[in-house]
């Protein structure tokens, strides 16, 4: 504690959370909750690190969850990268044409077809969708077709 | 040989007249029956816009016919007429019969299955009657 109050005269009254000396990082680490072992390793750590490796996890649950959990992982450092992973549930998704019971994806629906593919003309993929895998090839041909008489794009320019 | 049905699609170039598109149709009509196909339905879908610029046009006039037909030589002939004719753009033939078929059996699959399923549940009203009839009986 005296140490502490020493430095805050001799510096700033308020030390970022980066440790420049050895002496003051045990110290400051009861405050927040940020992780001892390695200070400049944990911040870069929830920014660049969990959201590649659990990238195909989080953005099939959708483009809004996504600012969810960096936003826990960013103070929580290491553990709390791990935390959201248990906190968010993916809904499951059901094959929209197995819902519908449709036996036969008509190609000259290009509404329909419009909602499975991207603004540039790409098809969504299954775990986007979550069209089974049998409405997915169904629904590959369908596209193609649409494409062959312009009624979907090869590809869009914006 | 099995009898095959075709969707045929056509562009016409968005300038064409109402007329111009009536003949096409017609001529091509014509041509399935020459071959021993009938045409089925005939949609004018109208002018739509084009997702992409086709001769240089950004809209066309879409016409669809449903063909049924015996063999492929209708559609040799049909495609033919389609690629001299000034007024088509672009045009398309699809066979649908298999998916159709497929369809069909899919559909029959299901429609067997919740014919089966109410049969489950009318067992028991089945059950009571025969104890009654017995009782008729003695």
């Amino acid at each position: 504690m005296t140490e502490r109050n020493d430095e805050n005269i001799q510096g700033q009254p308020e030390t970022p959370a980066a440790a420049e000396t050895p002496a003051t990082a045990p110290a400051e680490s009861t405050a927040p909750p940020a992780a001892t072992p390695a200070p400049e390793g944990a911040p870069s750590r929830p920014q660049g690190g969990p959201p590649r490796r659990e990238g195909g996890g989080f953005r099939s649950g959708g483009p809004r969850r996504e600012g969810g959990p960096r936003r826990e992982g960013g103070p929580g450092g290491g553990p709390g990268g791990r935390r959201p992973r248990k906190q968010y549930f993916r809904k499951r998704k059901v094959c929209r044409f197995c819902v519908e019971r449709i036996d036969y994806i008509d190609y000259k629906k290009s509404d329909v077809l419009q909602s499975f593919v991207q603004d540039r003309g790409k098809v969504l993929p299954r775990r986007l969708t979550g069209t089974c895998s049998q409405h997915q090839r169904w629904l590959i041909t369908a596209i193609k077709r649409a494409r062959n008489i312009a009624l979907l794009p090869f590809a869009q320019e914006l | 040989m099995d009898a095959r049905t075709y969707d045929l699609i056509f562009i016409c170039r968005p300038a064409t007249p109402e007329e111009e598109v009536d003949k096409m149709i017609a001529t091509l009509t014509h041509a399935a029956q020459e071959k021993g196909g009938t045409v089925e339905k005939t949609e004018k879908w109208g002018t739509r816009k084009l997702a992409y610029k086709v001769a240089k046009h950004r809209e066309g006039i879409y016409v669809y016919l449903a063909l049924h037909g015996t063999h492929g030589e209708m559609i040799h002939e049909l495609e033919r007429r389609l690629k001299v004719a000034d007024v088509v753009i672009k045009y398309m033939t699809i066979r649908t019969d298999e998916e159709l078929k497929r369809q069909r059996k899919l559909a029959g699959r299901r429609e067997r299955r919740a014919a089966r399923r109410p049969r489950k549940q009318a067992a028991p009203p089945a059950a009571d009657q025969a104890p009654a009839e017995m009782g008729a009986a003695d």
